[in-house]
């Protein structure tokens, strides 16, 4: 049985039955799944942040933004903390402008080894604070 | 299952994919596709057909109707491109399996592949929005980059080169005057940055931007030119910490793919080949609508060497 989401309507496809079972671990498979689809060069990896240090809500909105622009997303286009920007259509090089705009916008800035491990519009959020935190200490 | 003619069944087989040989270790393969081209839905359902379930789950969980086409030709691209190497089989696309080395590169599982004869190919894919490419080779790891020719940075190609670049690729950059020569080469710089990093396999973080600087030379003169319209011309890589890799075991191929892109090509020189000459890698490029036509365009207007 198809389980997948109602957003796919153009493509029909005829699908394993046992594509179900994958949706248990949705979360944890897509980012590891979607770090090897395209294997960018701003290579994503599993988020590394933890819930228990969440990034405020206005920091993840600025994230979408800055995310948004640099995508030149459609008003509509539904972009959240969850978001992944391999999934929203971000290759290699918008994902640097992308952390470029970061550094930018909460004048901070970004080392490599970090910008590796942004995958999501929370990853990006959680890092900005952890280094704001850090610049205030 | 949904088969709607005996004639499409067969698609879903390898039989419909022209064997060729793989390339010898000193050639690369360069296979593209062209999104637009490709209109057809029952076409698009049967590249949906060689994916595996979890790269399936990928591309339709994608919202937006143009990025999960692409995402859908990409991975059928990577498959037929790989099948089309099986010689005297008829292994389906679909039966390959991947695996991701320790730093996220994919290569092919052969362990895991039954029925096939495993093959010392190495490869790499690119895309954007127009154009998606697959660059094969044998016994060499590839990385390669393709860019729209014409794509707008939204900073200023100045400030990202700053932030990004090494000196001295900055220097080459603000030495051009005209801004429209400034953004080609940029991107020209880019691809070529991206090719190396991905040829290298471990990440952006184990070989930032900054730390190395690719120049363009011309190989007659032995000096070190802006541009590259000559036809000697050279695409070395230096790096600041040469300890991480030899650079000089590197080798580049630039150029202007289908008149709109630009596609670089790294893959690693012979150790066997001594000295500063340089063999230039022999490209052969496809365009290709797997399962429907394949071209070889080396040699037209489709593919333009720049340099390399």
């Amino acid at each position: 049985m198809a389980s997948i989401t109602g957003s796919f309507t153009s493509l029909s496809c005829s699908l394993m039955p046992n594509q179900a079972v994958n949706r248990v671990s949705k979360l944890g498979s897509v980012s590891l799944s979607i770090s090897g689809k395209s294997f960018p060069s701003l290579r994503v990896q599993p988020a590394r942040f933890h819930a228990s240090c969440a990034a405020k809500p206005e920091t993840v909105d600025k994230v979408c933004k800055i995310v948004r622009k640099q995508l030149a997303l459609p008003d509509e286009s539904k972009v959240a903390g969850h978001s992944n920007f391999a999934s929203l259509g971000a290759d290699s090089l918008d994902t640097v402008e992308i952390v470029m705009g970061l550094e930018e916008e909460f004048s901070i800035s970004v080392e490599e080894e970090s910008a590796q491990n942004i995958a999501t519009v929370q990853d990006a959020a959680d890092l900005i604070e952890k280094l704001i935190e850090n610049k205030g200490a | 299952m949904k088969f709607q003619c005996l004639g499409k069944q067969l698609f879903n087989s390898s039989a419909n994919l022209p064997r060729i040989q793989l390339p010898s270790p000193m050639e690369a393969h360069l296979w593209y596709i062209i999104p637009s081209e490709v209109q057809s839905q029952s076409l698009l359902n049967q590249y949906a057909e060689i994916l595996s379930p979890c790269e399936k789950e990928i591309v339709f969980e994608m919202r937006d109707e143009e990025l999960r086409k692409r995402a859908l030709l990409a991975r059928a691209l990577v498959r037929t491109t790989i099948a089309r190497y099986q010689i005297n089989s008829h292994v389906s696309p679909r039966s390959l399996k991947f695996i991701k080395n320790v730093h996220g590169k994919p290569e092919v599982d052969w362990q895991h592949c039954e029925q096939w004869r495993p093959l010392p190919l190495h490869f790499n894919i690119s895309h954007t929005s127009s154009l998606i490419a697959c660059g094969v080779t044998v016994d060499s790891p590839i990385g390669i980059d393709v860019e729209k020719k014409n794509r707008r940075l939204k900073h200023n190609v100045m400030s990202f080169a700053q932030r990004y670049f090494s000196k001295h690729e900055v220097q080459v950059l603000s030495a051009i005057s005209d801004p429209q020569l400034q953004q080609q080469e940029f991107i020209k710089l880019w691809t070529l940055k991206e090719a190396y990093v991905k040829a290298l396999g471990r990440g952006f973080s184990d070989a930032p931007f900054k730390t190395f600087t690719i120049r363009i030379r011309s190989a007659n003169k032995g000096s070190f030119a802006g541009n590259s319209n000559f036809e000697a011309s050279e695409i070395v890589v230096d790096s600041f910490d040469d300890s991480m890799d030899l650079t000089s075991d590197w080798k580049f191929v630039l150029m202007d793919l289908a008149g709109s892109h630009y596609a670089a090509i790294c893959t690693k020189k012979d150790s066997s080949i001594q000295g500063i000459q340089i063999t230039p890698t022999k490209l052969t490029v496809w365009k290709t609508i797997p399962f429907v036509h394949d071209e070889c365009v080396s040699g037209t207007a489709a593919v333009v060497i720049i340099s390399g």
